[in-house]
């Protein structure tokens, strides 16, 4: 029977980890990330897990062991943020291009300078293009199922990428919550075992993992990893319906929150689609058609059904929780743009869309802010024009 | 011990159709290091010579599962492989015997990768981590730069072992004169343009500077040596403003005699036999409007008629030379052969565009210096307000002249550049046609108060007071480009100056105010570069060994049987290992590519490379010539070396030569502990 009980999110993301069980675990401490460390490393101290877990000198070698460990045909996890992040870069693209499935949660905070260590996209974001899939969480709760089905999702066979699971810092790692956690045996009848198809310790069959490859080759192998994120999201669909049956929550590439008949929208990743879906309530008591999609999976970015899905509003606003500087405004609304722009329905009505970008460094947003949001789309639909197409909201000008 | 016949017939991990150059040592290392394997074997490679040439996919040349990642990150690598197969094994997954090994150059290992190495051999994996060794790296002057002599200012091409240079004495602020113990020629090299307000200088990135590190109110400031890199703009830096009193310059010039034959007519002429103001008074004159047609046997100046030069340099002439002069209307000469090769043997140079000052000018006495610059002044300057400029289509002049002002008391700005068309004025004369200008704008010093106000002033420059040197702030650095670079030793105090700027002699890297005697490190120099212990590299095999590991060694290919025991001991002993191995490189070394395994015995028989292991901390010699060589058969051997060669080199080669024997002692020390 699933337990309910109050946990933070690194603290469930931890129990996550250790219901998984993987073989090899090299991950070094970073604010706000720390607590899934050290959660774990009790875990490994007390044997309930059978994990060998390493404390590498920096996040550069910890990626570089995941990936020698991952390559060496097992289940590896790690976890990180902000500069953690950013530390082990490169290795990211290395890592989705060998194919492993190493899963690692990542708890967002913003990207140093200046230092801060509170919560905001820019980290996962700059690590969009690194062929990693990307899948956010909105609280406690999703933070603990989106870790389990990462699983599934990176070992499957038509997919063999590494997936970061995003839970925003402080806001749900340090944040206690209800949550329901599942027991061990699902979980691990759940995710089964890994058997790898290649392994560097398989002495019958040796393998080169990391040749170079010049201009004859690299582009082909590139086109094939473009390929592989295609079938990303029916895997994504597919994992989501097993673990429905194990848990009675449903998940999907997105969550559409009173969209039906709506005609304001907003578009929002992690911890403050919850803070807009209670907006949107409030604004539905008065009569407004406010509605709002939350992005679940954000690599491979599901263009077309979003677009789909946001067709008939009559304006929409993307927020943001990072900046491109220099970008058509952040990333998510470069996303949508582009999403609307090239599946737009064949009447060619032009929805107007406009950016706000918000929480950076942590930045508190609550339901006045959201509401002006909202406010302000339905001054755009009721007077056709857009006085700003990117604003930063819940700034100091 | 292993035996050739069983060796030879292991199949090899590492096959042929790779795309290493012929005669390479790395695949020679590497398959003497396959061959002590007796289990299956990761291998996880660092980026580098090895990993490019032996995976062109689709083709590769390993036998044996193999991994790259990137290029810091080998050890790092082959850990995690270490710990999922630790995990299987435990699991029951796994039953076989596995061995790891990582291999890394020595660029990827001793500085990129050395983060990724110590925390493998922190943390006690069970690999083996190879280094097959063949670099390394030095510091330098562009060859442009200006060296402050006892004999003057002098170009760093022309300073010869031996000779006398200026210094900075670290304890006492003072000018001191120490010797040149050698220069080196440090090849083409990145080079970057440090400028303050009155000094500028090219020097390579890696080149240490005397910096004032102020340690904040009511603290001692102290100097302290940073490289290029590392100085920011704002940080003070020392300069020279201020040589000694020098002495009236004793010419030592054999007049043509009467009769020779190549003369056919001989005016005689009175020829100063030392130096004076009056005469560099003239001489400044001749800088700037002079020239000489030894053919001709002819001196010229350009100087009007009525103008007030003419009339100065009339005076002058009669007073020194007493001798008749033919005058124009725009020009003034004199036909004396005698005087055509006194004036140029004293080093001036002939034409506009490549006249300089000559170092001598630099020792003579205040009183002299000042009248040469009068005389400059007369020539090419002219005045703007308060302060003076000087135009030249030399640049070499302008710099030498700023240097010689910055030491007669006159602040100097930077070398400006000018195009001016033909027919413009320049000077009071037009221009026969267009012109690409330099000039420099100076004043007299100002003399600071500072009895009344010396702790102000000496907050801002601590040197306020010193006779010789004063601290200036570093205004830009720019990266200039590529150009040929040189580099001097100086005894004692390891320093000199260097275009009026105070900097560290090659070799020590950072050293502080290195105390005297405490340098004892030599430094051979090449385009490219030599091997481990011998440079100013850090000592990589006693760094791994400080880590308390289990096993530690170097080993060179020429002795196969030593490295393959040592890869033995090295995979069985149960926890982490390093081994350093010499990789000889013909393309860098320069070196006939058949001779890579007699150049890796050569490196091992002049205890160059010796050959060691340290068993649990216990240091023990594998391997001791029976007849211990002279490093100069190394340095022969080997084309990267030619410049040691050269006859003022030669002290160098016995500094090489005690340092081996020191290092030599101390291995054997260390092994009777």
């Amino acid at each position: 029977m699933p337990k309910i009980i109050a946990r933070t999110g690194d603290d469930a993301v931890a129990e996550a980890m250790r219901q998984i069980n993987p073989d090899v675990v090299v991950a070094y401490p970073i604010t706000p990330q720390t607590e899934i460390v050290q959660f774990f490393s009790e875990f490994v101290a007390q044997g309930r897990v059978k994990t060998e877990f390493i404390c590498p000198e920096s996040e550069h070698s910890a990626m570089s062991a995941c990936i020698g460990a991952s390559a060496a045909g097992g289940r590896v996890m790690t976890a990180t943020s902000s500069q953690g992040l950013a530390y082990m870069w490169e290795l990211l693209y290395i890592a989705s291009s060998y194919r492993l499935p190493i899963v690692m949660p990542v708890v967002n905070r913003a990207l140093s300078g200046p230092i801060n260590i509170h919560c905001d996209h820019s980290d996962t974001m700059g690590a969009r293009d690194s062929g990693w899939i990307q899948i956010f969480s909105e609280n406690v709760q999703e933070s603990y199922d989106n870790t389990i089905q990462a699983i599934r999702i990176a070992e499957h066979k038509d997919v063999l990428l590494p997936v970061m699971v995003t839970l925003d810092g402080f806001i749900i790692s340090h944040a206690m919550e209800r949550f329901e956690m599942l027991d061990d045996e699902v979980v691990q009848r759940f995710t089964g075992e890994y058997k790898p198809e290649y392994s560097l310790l398989d002495k019958e069959h040796p393998i080169t993992y990391g040749p170079l490859q010049l201009f004859d080759y690299y582009m082909e192998q590139k086109r094939q990893q473009h390929e592989v994120m295609k079938s990303v999201a029916g895997i994504v669909l597919e994992v989501a319906k097993d673990f429905e049956k194990i848990s009675k929550r449903k998940y999907g590439l997105f969550e559409e929150y009173k969209m039906d008949d709506a005609e304001l929208g907003i578009v929002v990743l992690g911890s403050s689609a919850g803070t807009a879906k209670t907006v949107v309530d409030m604004l539905r008591k008065e009569g407004v058609r406010a509605g709002l999609l939350k992005i679940r999976v954000f690599r491979p970015f599901p263009a077309a059904e979003i677009a789909s899905s946001l067709s008939h509003l009559k304006a929409i606003a993307v927020l943001d929780r990072s900046d491109t500087f220099g970008g058509l405004g952040g990333p998510v609304f470069e996303e949508i743009c582009g999403a609307l722009f090239n599946y737009q329905f064949p009447d060619g009505c032009r929805i107007p869309v406009v950016n706000y970008i918000y929480g950076l460094g942590g930045r508190d947003i609550n339901l006045d802010h959201i509401k002006k949001v909202y406010m302000d789309l339905a001054e755009i639909v009721q007077t056709g024009k857009i006085k700003e197409l990117v604003q930063y909201l819940g700034v100091r000008e | 011990m292993a035996n050739i016949k069983e060796l030879s017939k292991k199949p090899e991990l590492l096959t042929g159709g790779h795309r290493l150059c012929a005669g390479c040592g790395a695949p020679i290392v590497i398959r003497q290091v396959l061959a002590a394997t007796k289990t299956p074997v990761v291998i996880a490679n660092a980026t580098g010579c090895v990993e490019v040439s032996t995976t062109i996919y689709p083709y590769t040349a390993w036998n044996c599962s193999w991994i790259h990642v990137a290029f810091e990150n080998a050890a790092a690598v082959i850990a995690g492989v270490e710990t999922m197969y630790r995990s299987l094994k435990k699991q029951g997954k796994i039953s076989d015997e596995y061995r790891f090994i990582a291999f890394g150059g020595d660029g990827g290992t001793y500085d990129i990768g050395i983060q990724a190495l110590s925390g493998m051999l922190e943390r006690g994996h069970q690999c083996l981590y190879v280094c097959y060794n063949n670099e390394a790296y030095m510091n330098c002057l562009s060859n442009s730069s200006l060296i402050m002599t006892k004999d003057g200012l002098k170009k760093i091409t022309e300073i010869k072992k031996g000779e006398e240079i200026y210094a900075f004495d670290q304890k006492t602020y003072d000018l001191v004169l120490k010797k040149c113990t050698g220069i080196f020629d440090n090849g083409v090299k990145k080079v970057y343009e440090l400028e303050t307000l009155h000094h500028s200088i090219k020097a390579t990135g890696n080149h240490p500077f005397l910096v004032l590190k102020r340690n904040g109110r009511g603290k001692e400031n102290e100097f302290i040596w940073k490289t290029l890199e590392e100085i920011k703009p704002g940080d003070e830096i020392v300069t020279l403003k201020n040589l000694d009193e020098g002495e009236s310059f004793k010419f030592k010039f054999r007049k043509v005699k009467k009769g020779n034959y190549k003369v056919a007519h001989l005016n005689e002429i009175d020829l100063p036999e030392i130096s004076s103001p009056d005469l560099m008074k003239y001489l400044g004159i001749y800088v700037g409007d002079g020239w000489i047609r030894n053919e001709k046997g002819e001196v010229g100046f350009a100087l009007p008629e009525n103008s007030k030069e003419r009339e100065i340099f009339l005076q002058l002439h009669s007073k020194i030379f007493g001798k008749k002069i033919r005058k124009d209307k725009n020009y003034v000469y004199i036909n004396s052969v005698n005087l055509a090769n006194f004036i140029e043997s004293l080093g001036f140079n002939k034409g506009a565009k490549n006249k300089i000052i000559p170092s001598w000018v630099f020792t003579l006495p205040k009183e002299e210096r000042e009248a040469f610059i009068e005389g400059l002044m007369l020539s090419d300057g002219y005045k703007i307000k308060n302060s003076f400029r000087y135009v030249s289509a030399s640049k070499d002049l302008l710099r030498t002249l700023r240097l010689l002002l910055q030491i007669t008391d006159y602040r100097v700005g930077k070398i400006h550049q000018q195009k001016k068309e033909k027919g413009a004025k320049c000077v009071q004369r037009e221009l026969l046609k267009d012109s690409t200008y330099g000039y420099i704008c100076f004043s007299k010093r100002r003399e600071w108060n500072i009895r009344k106000y010396s702790n102000q002033y000496k907050y801002q420059n601590f040197l306020i007071g010193n006779k010789y040197f004063e601290t200036e702030k570093v205004k830009s650095i720019k990266l200039i480009g590529e150009e040929p670079t040189l580099d001097l030793r100086v005894e004692d105090e390891h320093n000199f100056i260097a275009d009026g700027i105070v900097v560290h002699n090659t070799g020590i890297q950072r050293s502080g105010a290195t105390p005297k005697g405490a340098d004892t490190t030599t430094s051979p120099v090449g385009k490219s570069a030599t091997i481990g212990k011998m440079q100013e590299r850090k000592d990589l095999t006693a760094i791994c060994a400080a880590h308390n590991v289990p096993y530690v060694a170097q080993a060179s290919p020429a002795y196969w049987n030593d490295l393959v025991t040592k890869v033995e001991k090295a995979l069985n002993c149960g926890g982490p290992s390093f081994i350093n191995i010499l990789a000889p490189c013909h393309r860098g070394w320069r070196y006939n590519p058949e001779d890579t395994i007699q150049i890796a015995r050569l490196a091992v028989q002049t205890c160059i490379w010796p050959l060691y292991e340290v068993e649990n901390g216990k240091y023990k010699i594998t391997y001791r010539p029976k007849e211990k060589k002279p490093v100069i058969e190394w340095f022969r051997s080997q084309g990267r070396f030619r410049h040691l060669f050269k006859p003022e080199n030669a002290a160098i080669l016995e500094e090489i030569q005690n340092k081996v024997d020191a290092d030599w002692e101390k291995l054997q020390k260390l092994e009777s502990l």
